[in-house]
C-alpha cells in the first residue's frame, strides 16, 4: 500500500486560509465518510487543528486515489475553490509522508517548535476516524508509531523546553517571581514597538491593572487602544498615564518595562531607593527592554528588585537556541529511526501478503497445466494408470513450481536492508498481474528512492505542488498550540 | 543491632539518595524523567516506611496505644508527615521542587531517629493530659517549621538563581513549572510559620501548666533555663515571619533568613530539652524498639 499525506499548514498557507479549509465536528464526520464512501477500502485520516488540515490515507498501489483526486476531494468537503487550494498545498508519500507525520506529532513542525497540544490534537483526530471505521491496519500502524516516537521525543529530549523571543523570556521572569497576577500592576514605561511586544506577553497573565507611561500622553493613549483592540474581554484594565506620575506608578507597579528612548536612565538608584520604603517590601520586576537602558544598574541591587535588561533577555533566547539545536538533532534522530521501524514492519508484512498471493496465482497455474496435461495423456493412454500418472504430473507440476519460485520468494524473503525490495515486489505485482490478487497492504515503496519508473501520476509529488516546507518559523512565538 | 535502628538506617540511605537525585533534578533534567520518578519513588518509600515503623512501635512494641513514648517516635511521627507534605506539595501547579529541598530535612530526621533510637533512648513520662498534648504539639509545630526552613532555603536559592539572571525555569511540556515562584513560596514560608506558631503557642501555654503544676527537672529558676529562653526565642522569631506581608522590613530574603534561624533554633531547643539533667522519666533505657 501507498501512504499519501496532502494538506496545507502555517507553513504554506495564510491564516484566512487555513481557517476555511479547518474540519471540525460534524464536518470532519462528514468530511471523513465522504471519502469512505467515494474510496472504499481507503484507509484515511484528517489531521485538522488551526494551523494544518492534512488528509492521510493508504491505498493499494497503483489505484486512486492519487494526489490530485485528494486536492479536489479536499476542496469538496471544505468548499474552498481548488484553484485556490491546491499551490497552499504539500504532497508526501510512503516514506516522506510518515516523516512527516512522525515530524508533526513531535511538535517538529509546529509554530512553537516542540508544543504538546499537537499531539493531543493528533490522537483525537485518529480516535475519530477510527471510530468512523476509516482506519485500516496501515495506518493504524503508522498512527500508533508516529504518537509513540512524539511522546519519547518529547520525554527523552525536552523539546518543549525553553522560550524563544524576548516578550516569552520576560513573561518566564515574572512567572519566577509572581504567582498570582491578579492582584498586580504593570507599568510600561514608555510606548515603542518592543513595548508593545512584550505588553502583548504580559496582558496573557491577566493582570489587576496595567499603565503605559510616556513624556506624550497621546502616544501612550495609541498604545493603549492597540492594546485594548487586541485582547478581549477578560484582559485587565489598561490605562494611560504622563511620564510625571512615573513616581506613583513605581510605588504602585509589581512589574515595570521600560522602552523609552531617552538617552539617560529614567529610573536612577537615588530615585527609586525612596520609594522602596512606600513599596513595603514587595517585590518588584523591572524589565528594561531600552538601548540605551532606562533603568540604572545599581538599582537591580536593591532589595526585592529584580532588573533584566535586553541584553540578559536576549542571552536566554540565544542559550535556548543553542539548546534547541540539539534537542532537534535528538529529536529527528528519533523520528528517522521510529519512520524506518515503522515501514519496515509495514513492508514485511506486505512482503508475506505477495508472497502467498504469487505462490497461490502459480499453484494455479500449475494446476491448470497439470489438468490439461492429464486430458492429453488419457486419450493418448486410455488404458494406463491414471492414478499414477496424476500422482507423477501433481509432483512434477509441484516441484517445478517451487523450484521456479524458490530463488525469487528467497530473495524477497530475505529482509536485505539494502536490496530494492520495493522496486522487486511491485514488480512482481506487475508481471504477474497481482495488484488485485493481495488485497493485504502491499509493499511501502520509497518514494524518494525507488529506481522502478513511476507507475502512475500518484506516485511523484503533483507538479503544482508548491515548494517544500520552510523551517519553523521561531522568531514570534508564543505559548499557543498548533491550534 | 535493634530491627527499628535497621529500618531507620535504610530509609536514611533512601532519603539520602532521594536529595542527590533531586540535585540532579535541580540541572536540568526534563519534566517527567527517570531521575525525578525515583527520587518521588524514593520519598514515597520513605514516607511509607516511617509511617508503618511508628504505627508498628506504637501497637506492637509499647503493647499499649501510646503514640508518643519516646523521643524516636516524635521524630517517627514528623518524618512521614513531612513526606507526605512534600509529595503533596511538589505537584507542579503547588510548589514544584520543594522535594529537592526537603529532602536533607528528611535526612535529618532521620537520621536523628538513627541516634534517638540506638544511643540516645529515653522514655517519656506521659502521666497528664497536658504532657501528651505538649509533646504532641511541639512535634507537629517542628513539623510545620521543618517546613518553613525548607521553603526558606528554597527561596534563597530562587532568589539566588534570579539575581544571577540565570535562564528561568521553564514550564514543561505537560504545561507544569518545575520550580515555583518566589510568591508562592512565601506563601509557603508564612503558612507554615503561622500554622507552626499556633502549635508551639499551645506547647508553650501547656508547658507552663505542666510547670506550675508540678516539680519538674527545670527547677525553680524554670522561666530562666535555656530550653524555656530558646523556646521563646523561636515563638517570636516565627511571630514574626507569619506576618511578614504586614511588616515591611522583614519581607523575602529575611523571612526566609528567619525561618531557618528559627528552625535551628527550634532544634537547638529540643537538643538541650533532650539532653537535660532529669529530663526523661526516671526510666532506665531499654533500647529503641522490638
Amino acid at each position: 500500500m501507498r501512504v499519501v499525506m496532502v494538506g496545507l499548514s502555517h507553513q504554506t498557507a495564510p491564516v484566512e486560509l487555513r481557517e476555511r479549509v479547518a474540519l471540525a465536528g460534524d464536518a470532519l464526520s462528514a468530511a471523513l465518510d465522504t471519502i469512505g464512501d467515494r474510496y472504499p477500502g481507503v484507509e484515511h485520516v484528517i489531521v485538522s487543528t488551526c494551523n494544518r488540515t492534512e488528509l492521510y490515507i493508504a491505498r493499494p498501489a497503483h489505484e486512486p486515489p492519487d494526489g490530485d483526486a485528494l486536492r479536489a476531494l479536499l476542496a469538496e468537503v471544505t468548499g474552498v475553490p481548488i484553484d485556490e487550494l491546491t499551490p497552499a498545498t504539500i504532497q508526501r508519500e510512503n516514506e516522506q509522508a510518515l516523516s512527516h507525520l512522525f515530524r508533526v506529532a513531535s511538535g517538529l513542525e509546529s509554530m512553537v517548535l516542540g508544543e504538546p497540544q499537537i499531539l493531543g490534537q493528533l490522537k483525537r483526530s485518529y480516535e475519530e476516524a477510527d471510530a468512523r471505521g476509516a482506519v485500516g491496519s496501515v495506518l493504524h500502524k503508522v498512527f500508533q508509531d508516529g504518537i509513540a516516537v512524539a511522546k519519547r521525543a518529547r520525554h527523552d529530549t525536552g523539546i518543549g523546553e525553553g522560550r524563544v523571543s524576548v516578550g516569552s523570556v520576560a513573561v518566564d521572569y515574572v512567572r519566577q517571581v509572581f504567582d498570582h497576577f491578579d492582584n498586580k500592576t504593570v507599568v510600561c514605561v514608555g510606548a515603542g514597538e518592543m513595548a508593545k511586544l512584550t505588553l502583548r506577553h504580559l496582558t496573557k497573565l491577566a493582570p489587576q491593572r496595567l499603565w503605559v507611561a510616556n513624556r506624550s500622553v497621546e502616544r501612550a493613549r495609541e498604545l493603549v487602544e492597540q492594546l485594548a483592540s487586541k485582547t478581549d474581554a477578560d484582559s485587565p484594565p489598561i490605562g494611560a498615564r504622563s511620564l510625571d506620575d512615573l513616581d506613583t506608578l513605581l510605588i504602585e507597579a509589581d512589574i515595570v518595562v521600560t522602552s523609552t528612548g531617552a538617552t539617560d536612565p529614567v529610573i536612577t538608584r537615588s530615585r527609586f531607593k525612596p520609594l522602596l520604603r512606600r513599596r513595603r517590601g514587595r517585590p518588584l520586576v523591572i524589565l528594561d527592554i531600552a538601548v540605551p537602558r532606562d533603568v540604572e544598574p545599581t538599582v537591580g541591587s536593591l532589595h526585592d528588585v529584580y532588573l533584566y535588561n535586553i541584553d540578559d533577555l536576549q542571552q536566554v533566547v540565544r542559550q535556548t537556541h543553542d539548546q534547541r539545536s540539539d534537542q532537534i538533532a535528538a529529536c529527528e534522530s528519533l523520528v528517522r529511526e521510529g519512520v524506518r521501524s515503522c515501514l519496515a514492519q509495514i513492508q514485511h508484512r506486505d512482503i508475506g501478503q505477495l508472497i502467498k498471493a504469487l505462490r497461490r496465482h502459480m499453484h494455479d497455474m500449475g494446476d491448470a497445466e497439470r489438468q490439461r496435461t492429464m486430458r492429453k495423456l488419457e486419450n493418448a493412454f486410455p488404458n494406463g494408470d491414471r492414478a499414477t500418472i496424476e500422482a507423477a504430473l501433481d509432483e512434477l507440476t509441484h516441484r517445478m513450481v517451487n523450484k521456479f519460485l524458490h530463488m525469487p520468494l528467497k530473495r524477497l524473503d530475505q529482509r536485505d536492508p539494502d536490496a530494492p525490495m520495493a522496486f522487486y515486489a511491485s514488480a512482481l505485482r506487475r508481471l504477474f498481474g497481482l495488484e488485485h490478487d493481495d488485497d493485504a497492504p502491499s509493499a511501502s515503496p520509497d518514494a524518494s528512492r525507488d529506481p522502478a519508473p513511476k507507475p502512475d501520476a500518484s506516485a511523484t509529488d503533483s507538479a503544482d505542488a508548491p515548494p517544500e516546507r520552510v523551517e519553523p518559523e521561531h522568531a514570534n512565538q508564543t505559548t499557543r498550540g498548533d491550534g | 543491632m535493634d530491627l527499628t535502628t535497621l529500618i531507620l538506617i535504610a530509609l536514611t540511605i533512601a532519603a539520602g539518595v532521594a536529595s542527590v537525585l533531586g540535585l540532579k533534578r535541580l540541572k536540568g533534567e526534563p519534566a517527567g524523567g527517570s531521575v525525578g520518578r525515583w527520587q518521588r519513588g524514593l520519598i514515597w518509600l520513605c514516607t511509607l516506611g516511617a509511617g508503618a515503623l511508628f504505627v508498628y512501635r506504637a501497637v506492637w512494641v509499647h503493647d499499649v496505644w501510646q503514640p508518643l513514648h519516646a523521643h524516636i517516635d516524635g521524630l517517627l511521627l514528623i518524618a512521614p508527615l513531612l513526606g507526605a507534605t512534600v509529595l503533596y506539595l511538589q505537584h507542579p501547579s503547588r510548589i514544584p521542587g520543594v522535594g529537592v529541598f526537603a529532602g536533607p530535612m528528611l535526612v535529618l530526621i532521620l537520621a536523628w531517629a538513627i541516634c534517638a533510637s540506638a544511643w540516645t533512648l529515653k522514655l517519656f513520662d506521659i502521666d497528664s493530659v497536658w504532657k501528651a498534648i505538649h509533646l504532641a504539639s511541639v512535634y507537629l509545630g517542628t513539623l510545620l517549621f521543618a517546613m518553613a526552613a525548607v521553603a526558606g532555603v528554597m527561596f534563597l536559592y530562587a532568589q539566588r538563581r534570579l539575581r544571577s539572571k540565570a535562564a528561568p525555569v521553564t514550564p514543561s511540556p505537560e504545561g507544569g513549572r518545575r520550580f515555583a515562584s518566589l510568591e508562592s513560596i512565601e506563601t509557603l514560608i508564612i503558612r507554615t510559620s503561622a500554622l507552626g506558631f499556633g502549635l508551639l503557642s499551645l506547647g508553650l501555654v501547656t508547658g507552663l501548666v505542666i510547670v506550675s503544676q508540678e516539680q519538674t527537672r527545670l527547677g525553680p529558676g524554670w522561666w530562666y533555663s535555656p530550653k524555656v529562653v530558646l523556646a521563646a526565642a523561636v515563638w517570636l522569631i516565627f511571630a514574626l515571619v507569619m506576618n511578614v506581608r504586614h511588616t515591611a522590613s522583614f519581607r523575602g530574603s529575611r523571612a526566609a533568613w528567619l525561618s531557618i534561624t528559627g528552625m535551628a533554633l527550634l532544634l537547638a531547643t529540643m537538643a538541650i530539652a533532650i539532653n537535660l539533667p532529669d529530663l526523661a522519666t526516671p526510666t532506665p533505657p531499654t533500647g529503641g524498639g522490638p
